[in-house]
């Protein structure tokens, strides 16, 4: 979603036009935000630091979803599943000595593969229909994790992980494991935003739009289609690798088809088609659920004994609050916050003429 | 005005021995910090009131009573995890950080599986008031149970159930359960090791898969039912109990139901008429909160002024809490009130067994040792009933819990 540049601002190859930072403003702005976010530790409690981190893991998986959601228009409500495929592999190559380099990878690859086998039947249905076989791949996931071999997974125990190890340094304090997150979600991001642009990201626009035209245009739709589930469960894999290492213990109850349902919506309210929903989804839905539980508990004390409100009420309302503000997204912004940030962006951009 | 040699005088001798007076008082009474997981905003948020009540009153009792003899104050701080493992493992750095406590209590399954690494390396013992599982028997750890796990719970009260079958033979257990979730698949597979173990005194003859909160699950007890067992055992949630006992209700059958604590009689009892558990059972590894022998209820009555109640919930985390004073206590006597420390608190656990007296007739005497987080020896349970629309208890007597393998 490119929003108009101000006047004066022209481009002298096609190259500098599309790249990801175009003007000079928006690179100081950029790495002022940078620089933002590797200061946090020290401007940020532990608190602070640890829902941005949590926020940061959630935000690769939702990325990996903008992939096959977004940008292809493949339905898939199973990905917290590949997320977990990722946390157990991370987390067994760790327990056999793996490096971080390598159980990285291994939890991306290991997620890509798996989400192929559900993927396959993209090539013969979709929507509905290719929602619930994402959904069996949800369903599946814990019933075969806890039937592999102890050996293998944990089986039932599942398995504890011992904090990475980078660059020599065991990352075991809130300020390394977020230091660790966010260089990865900066570079999750920056390959999310490039695959749009890429030959294979233009395939996945295409055939969102429309899968017949695209096929007659020569986008190979089987090949187009498995690659979309295999790049967004790459990015589930890697997400699955930071959990373990930040929760330090993976089981299969870590992985619901709850947390699947929340990507997505976290996906809507942030907007569909541009990473940068994927971004402003994660961080609303965070920054709304944490301030729901906040006020919730304030509730509580001042309530306390004026009151039957218990803390199921709290609950309650917080799956309310969220699931309501998803509707109001759907009905009032169904192109998500990131539309609203170009709209507010071009605004600003051509100030004072109105917007037309 | 008289001079002392010194040239101090004899009002600010006075002043100053005052002052040294008071020093010394506030000296003596040494302040730490308990760190507690609760769940006020998350899914068992309902039984929060009560699950605090059981802790906040004996650490008050405590403090009023022992601790001021020994010079310790415990400042009990509470954190919000939402029984949410994520949740647990982002909170804990701000516990070490600002708490500085010297023993942690844990709530459930996310407390365990985001600390259990954490605990060895910052020197903090975890201690539980919910049973254990055997994905989480593991030796060395920093997390601990006065209560076994659930299966070690069952098979207390399938031991006393065989022993008062009518003709000798094997105790026939039916049970019900959901796959894809670890805790449960367990409680599942131990008492199937249990029925390996002593293949002439218990039998597993069915084993009902359902949802985690099913509607119905008549078609699966129908199925169950043709293998005649003696017992079907619910150890998961209350919808499941309540389901399986409408089933019941539905075949004509008064098979008795086997519960925990967590989803009891007391729990179902509130969805569905008491008379439909009839004969069924609550077991667990404390007593139950109207057994008479339970005197951890005069503090509770004396120091509750929230919103808590007494029952299965609050006995449960009350002999959490009472572990960790005893345990305080111990290491007090070992390494004095000025030196108490997470380590200390470890050591005081594994020092040996702690009496029966500690806990105000609520758990029996037990020991923990390195290589469970749990007791493992001389394990006993106590169990309820439901006896004319009425919950009493099984036995006044703690009923042994057979000897049970890692499975």
């Amino acid at each position: 979603m490119s929003a108009s540049l101000p006047s004066g601002v022209h481009f002298s190859s096609h190259a500098a036009e599309r790249a990801l930072v175009r003007t000079g403003p928006q690179r100081l702005w950029l790495a002022a935000f940078l620089l933002a976010c590797v200061a946090m530790p020290w401007v940020g409690g532990d608190y602070l630091l640890g829902v941005l981190t949590l926020a940061g893991v959630t935000l690769v998986a939702v990325l990996g979803l903008q992939i096959t959601v977004g940008l292809a228009g493949q339905l898939n409500l199973g990905q917290s599943a590949f997320v977990g495929v990722g946390a157990f592999v991370a987390a067994a190559g760790a327990g056999q000595g793996w490096s971080l380099w390598l159980c990285i990878p291994a939890a991306a690859f290991a997620a890509g593969v798996v989400s192929v086998l559900f993927g396959l039947p993209a090539v013969r249905i979709k929507g509905f229909y290719l929602a619930l076989t994402t959904i069996a791949a949800q369903i599946m996931f814990p019933i075969v994790m806890i039937r592999l071999p102890d050996r293998w997974f944990g089986g039932t125990a599942g398995l504890p992980v011992d904090p990475p190890v980078v660059f020599g340094v065991a990352a075991d304090t809130p300020r390394a494991i977020y230091w660790l997150v966010l260089a990865v979600v900066a570079l999750a991001f920056l390959g999310a935003a490039n695959l749009g642009r890429s030959r294979a990201g233009r395939a996945f626009r295409a055939m969102r739009d429309n899968d017949i035209a695209s096929s007659v245009i020569g986008v190979d739709l089987a090949r187009t289609k498995i690659l979309a589930f295999f790049a967004g469960a790459f990015y589930a894999g890697i997400s699955g690798a930071l959990y373990a290492y930040y929760v330090r213990y993976v089981s299969t109850d870590q992985f619901t088809l709850w947390l699947s349902v929340w990507y997505v919506g976290m996906l809507i309210v942030g907007g569909l088609h541009t990473p940068l929903g994927a971004v402003l989804g994660v961080l609303a839905i965070t920054a709304l659920h944490e301030g729901v539980h906040a006020i919730g508990a304030k509730a509580l004390v001042l309530l306390s004994g004026i009151s039957n409100v218990s803390g199921g009420t709290v609950f309650a309302l917080t799956n309310v609050v969220l699931g309501g503000v998803i509707v109001l997204m759907l009905l009032f912004e169904p192109l998500g916050l990131a539309h609203r940030w170009a709209l507010l962006k071009a605004a600003y951009r051509i100030w004072p003429y109105p917007r037309g | 005005m008289t001079h002392h040699p010194w040239g101090i005088t004899r009002r600010g001798l006075v002043a100053a021995a005052l002052l040294g007076g008071l020093a010394a008082t506030a000296q003596a009474q040494q302040t730490y910090t308990v760190s507690v997981s609760l769940d006020y905003t998350g899914p068992f948020a309902n039984v929060m009131d009560s699950w605090w009540a059981g802790q906040q009153t004996v650490f008050e009792w405590w403090n009023e009573t022992k601790g001021k003899a020994l010079g310790i104050k415990l400042d009990v701080k509470t954190h919000d995890m939402r029984y949410d493992a994520s949740v647990v493992a982002r909170t804990w750095p701000q516990v070490l950080s600002q708490d500085k406590p010297i023993v942690f209590l844990g709530m459930g399954t996310p407390d365990l599986v985001s600390l259990m690494k954490r605990l060895p390396t910052d020197k903090v013992p975890m201690i539980m008031g919910t049973a254990m599982v055997g994905p989480l028997w593991t030796a060395d750890g920093w997390h601990f149970s006065y209560r076994p796990t659930y299966s070690h719970e069952f098979a207390g009260l399938f031991d006393y159930l065989q022993k008062r079958l009518p003709e000798k033979r094997a105790l026939r257990i039916g049970t019900v359960s959901t796959q894809g979730l670890a805790g449960y698949v367990d409680q599942v597979n131990g008492v199937v090791a249990l029925a390996k173990a002593y293949p002439d005194r218990f039998a597993v003859v069915s084993s009902q898969w359902v949802d985690n909160q099913p509607v119905t699950v008549t078609n699966q007890i129908r199925e169950m039912v043709k293998e005649r067992p003696d017992v079907v055992l619910v150890g998961t949630n209350t919808a499941q109990v309540v389901a399986t006992a409408k089933a019941l209700k539905e075949l004509g059958l008064k098979t008795p139901i086997v519960t925990s604590s967590h989803n009891g009689l007391n729990e179902a009892a509130k969805a569905i008429p008491i008379a439909d558990l009839e004969g069924s059972y609550s077991v667990f590894a404390f007593a139950p909160y109207n057994d008479p022998s339970v005197k951890v209820v005069e503090i509770f009555n004396k120091y509750n002024k929230g919103k808590g109640t007494w029952g299965i919930t609050s006995a449960q985390t009350a002999g959490q809490a009472l572990l960790a004073v005893a345990a305080i206590e111990r290491a007090t006597a070992k390494v004095g009130a000025a030196n108490l420390t997470g380590q200390a608190i470890y050591d005081a656990l594994l020092a040996g067994p702690f009496p029966a007296e500690a806990f105000q007739g609520l758990i029996p005497s037990m020991a923990l040792t390195r290589a469970a987080p749990f007791p493992t020896d001389n394990l006993a349970v106590k169990a309820m009933t439901v006896k004319g629309g009425q919950l009493v208890a099984v036995s006044q007597d703690w009923m042994p819990v057979p000897a049970l393998a890692k499975w």
